[in-house]
């Protein structure tokens, strides 16, 4: 694996190169959130960031999408377009867990049968440079608790790990490698010990959650009363849903003005009486209950029966802004104690 | 890379209302393009996406037979934005169908068996398409005795009203058309179905059942062919979610790990105990 070693100074070069060959977005400071936005110089890259309030799965599977055009003709609505841009992206500091995230939606949206063009092209063209979190690290982060690490390298092209006064940078994929030589031409000594800081930062993370253990459990409590006890509190706000890095559930829709018109895909939430309510008006999953046990079900057995992975990376994020702070650690934890 | 969300552009051919009170209609298409024809190899028991830009996309059951050739037809119910609209197009008019998607009706495990086809209201179409795959020419010496049993409100709501007549002249299937309230020129058999069923009274040597109906006919349905000695595995129906993508993608038509558009709409009842009873 190609490696370098990149002085901190060196970062505005780094990133006025990268944006000589594709867009490139970073956590951006903007009023109170740190958020993912397109930047031309390193000078508007948030300094200090625990990790993105919007996670950067965004950037493949998009809050809101135009799938396809269409145009009134005489025998009714016909398609006009339905290409997928093909544009070249760099997302700069994703998270570890974010970029693990890519991955886990990879096993959904990228099937031999039915990939989803939309999400496989925009993966395509998109590298990820991940920044390894060594500090600060959040007391709602656990992706240890998932068997992922801090500084790990999933879904990574590129790893960068912040040694202080220098990043160590490791080049992980094809596709990290041609951006070699934005990188300068410092190896890293032998000396340097990443091990250490890696080892370090593993050990600020919570890794107490048996996120993976509760599978057998839940596979035998589909009636509980832990289901109800949860639920009472949530809103069906669908915040959790909407922050979460992998989750990937939406709605199609069309929207038509004059002869012109367009089907669009939106997020849409598991957390919503809305999402599975038929047209006769029964809801197979008619109460917040039932979509609060869908949500654990589909992150920590369902996706685990089809693809051997748990749904989840341990971001924190749902449990650091659901309204009436509902954390989905205590849910596994009480899953744990069944 | 193919787009799995991009219709196949389809004109109507034909549009046959099929019962009394015009709320269904059968629709006949052609593809717009000859290619499309060739690659939408579908079998009975798999749905498509009916796709009308503008206003959206339903997921409705294949009613035709892919031994019939030349187009591919479906009998759709109005219910609300899509299908009204549908209700509302002409013959000629150009739309969109997604698929053919889902599994289908077991039709190789069929092979060699008695087939016992029993429907309920509208929910015949693709028990209709699975008709008339075992009865075709070149199909019906791989099936063994085939049972229809077929029940509808009244007569007015029975579908495919002629095709019933073809089939009851045949010798080859023992078919049971029955109205739970008959009309003074209904000459047929009156009875709920799950009666019925117990009257025909299908024996479970060798035999399949595949159940279709809304979910209070299967209810009392099941009971009857559990009586029957028919087992678990060998009691077969087809689940209905609302839907969206039709292919394992937008997370809302899942029975437990098992997406209803993907994996099935066609479960045995065996599969069906092992999931959430989320339906
Ligand atoms: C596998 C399968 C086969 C079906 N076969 C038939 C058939 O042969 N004939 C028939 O008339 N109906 C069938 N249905 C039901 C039919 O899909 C719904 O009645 C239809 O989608 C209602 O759409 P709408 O736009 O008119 O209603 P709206 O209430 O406006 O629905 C909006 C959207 O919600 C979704 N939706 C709502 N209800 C359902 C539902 N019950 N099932 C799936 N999606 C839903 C659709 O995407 C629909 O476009 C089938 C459903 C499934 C899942
Ligand atoms: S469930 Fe919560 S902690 Fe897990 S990945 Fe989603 S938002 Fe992050
Ligand atoms: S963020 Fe909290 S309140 Fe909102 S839907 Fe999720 S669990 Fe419920
Ligand atoms: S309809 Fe989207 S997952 Fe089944």
């Amino acid at each position: 694996m190609k490696k370098r070693l990149l002085k901190k100074s060196g970062i505005a070069e780094l990133v006025a190169k990268l944006a000589k060959r594709a867009g490139v977005f970073a956590p951006v400071d903007n009023e109170g959130n740190t958020l993912f936005q397109k930047v031309i110089d390193a000078n508007s890259i948030a300094k200090q960031y625990v990790n993105s309030k919007d996670a950067p799965k965004g950037f493949f599977f998009p809050h809101s999408e135009t799938l396809m055009r269409y145009k009134r003709t005489d025998k009714g609505m016909e398609l006009e377009d339905d290409q997928v841009a093909q544009t070249k992206r760099i997302l700069f500091g994703v998270r570890p867990c974010d970029a693990r995230s890519f991955e886990l939606l990879d096993l959904l949206f990228n099937q031999e049968k039915y990939s989803d063009t939309y999400f496989v092209s925009k993966r395509e063209n998109t590298t990820v440079i991940v920044n390894a979190c060594v500090e600060p690290i959040s007391k709602n982060c656990f992706c240890t608790s998932l068997g992922l690490s801090p500084t790990g390298s999933a879904g990574a092209d590129i790893l960068m790990l912040d040694l202080g006064e220098e990043i160590f940078v490791e080049f992980i994929t094809p596709k990290g490698e041609a951006l070699l030589d934005c990188f300068g031409d410092m190896e890293p000594s032998a000396t340097i010990d990443v091990q250490a800081v890696r080892e370090r930062a593993a050990t600020l993370v919570d890794a107490s959650v048996p996120c993976r253990e509760i599978k057998t459990t839940l596979d035998n409590i589909y009636e509980h009363p832990l289901w109800e006890s949860i639920a009472q509190k949530c809103l069906a706000c669908g915040t959790c849903t909407y922050l979460c890095p992998t989750c990937h559930c939406f709605d199609i829709s069309d929207e038509v003005k004059g002869d012109d018109g367009a089907r669009i895909r939106n997020w849409d939430s598991c957390m919503f009486p809305l999402f599975t309510k038929e047209t006769s008006g029964h809801n197979p999953r008619s109460t917040q209950k039932a979509r609060w046990r869908q949500r654990t079900m589909h992150k920590f057995k369902y996706f685990v029966d089809n693809f051997n992975e748990v749904l989840c990376v341990g971001c924190g994020r749902c449990v650091a802004y659901c309204p009436v702070n509902i954390d989905i650690r205590e849910v596994v934890k009480s899953v744990a104690k069944i | 890379m193919g787009n799995d969300y991009t219709p196949i552009p389809v004109e109507i051919a034909k549009i046959t209302t099929e019962v009394d009170t015009k709320d269904i209609k059968t629709f006949r298409f052609a593809f717009v393009n000859k290619a499309d024809e060739e690659k939408f190899q579908y079998r009975p028991g798999q749905f498509g996406e009916l796709s009308i830009f503008g206003k959206g996309e339903s997921p409705i059951g294949i009613a035709s037979s892919p031994t019939q050739k030349g187009f591919v037809e479906f009998t759709v119910q109005k219910a609300g934005v899509v299908t009204s609209a549908l209700h509302a197009m002409e013959e000629g008019m150009r739309m969109g169908i997604r698929g053919p998607l889902g599994n289908s009706w077991p039709i190789e495990e069929l092979q060699g068996k008695n087939v016992v086809i029993v429907g309920g209201g509208f929910a015949f179409t693709t028990l209709r398409s699975l008709i008339n795959y075992v009865i075709d020419d070149a199909n019906r010496k791989n099936f063994g005795k085939v049972t229809v049993v077929y029940g509808a409100r009244n007569p007015g709501l029975l579908l495919y009203k002629d095709e019933l007549k073809t089939w009851a002249e045949r010798g080859d299937i023992n078919l049971n058309v029955t109205v739970d309230k008959g009309d003074a020129s209904w000459k047929g058999r009156e009875g709920f179905v799950p009666t019925v069923c117990k009257e025909v009274a299908p024996s479970p040597e060798n035999a399949v059942a595949l159940i279709c109906g809304p979910p209070i006919m299967i209810r009392f349905t099941l009971p009857v062919f559990f009586d029957l000695k028919f087992s678990k595995e060998n009691i077969i129906t087809s689940l209905e979610a609302r839907m969206k993508c039709g292919i394992g993608k937008c997370g809302r038509c899942n029975v437990g790990s098992k997406y209803i558009c993907k994996d099935g709409p066609v479960f045995t009842f065996a599969e069906l105990s092992k999931l959430s009873p989320e339906y």
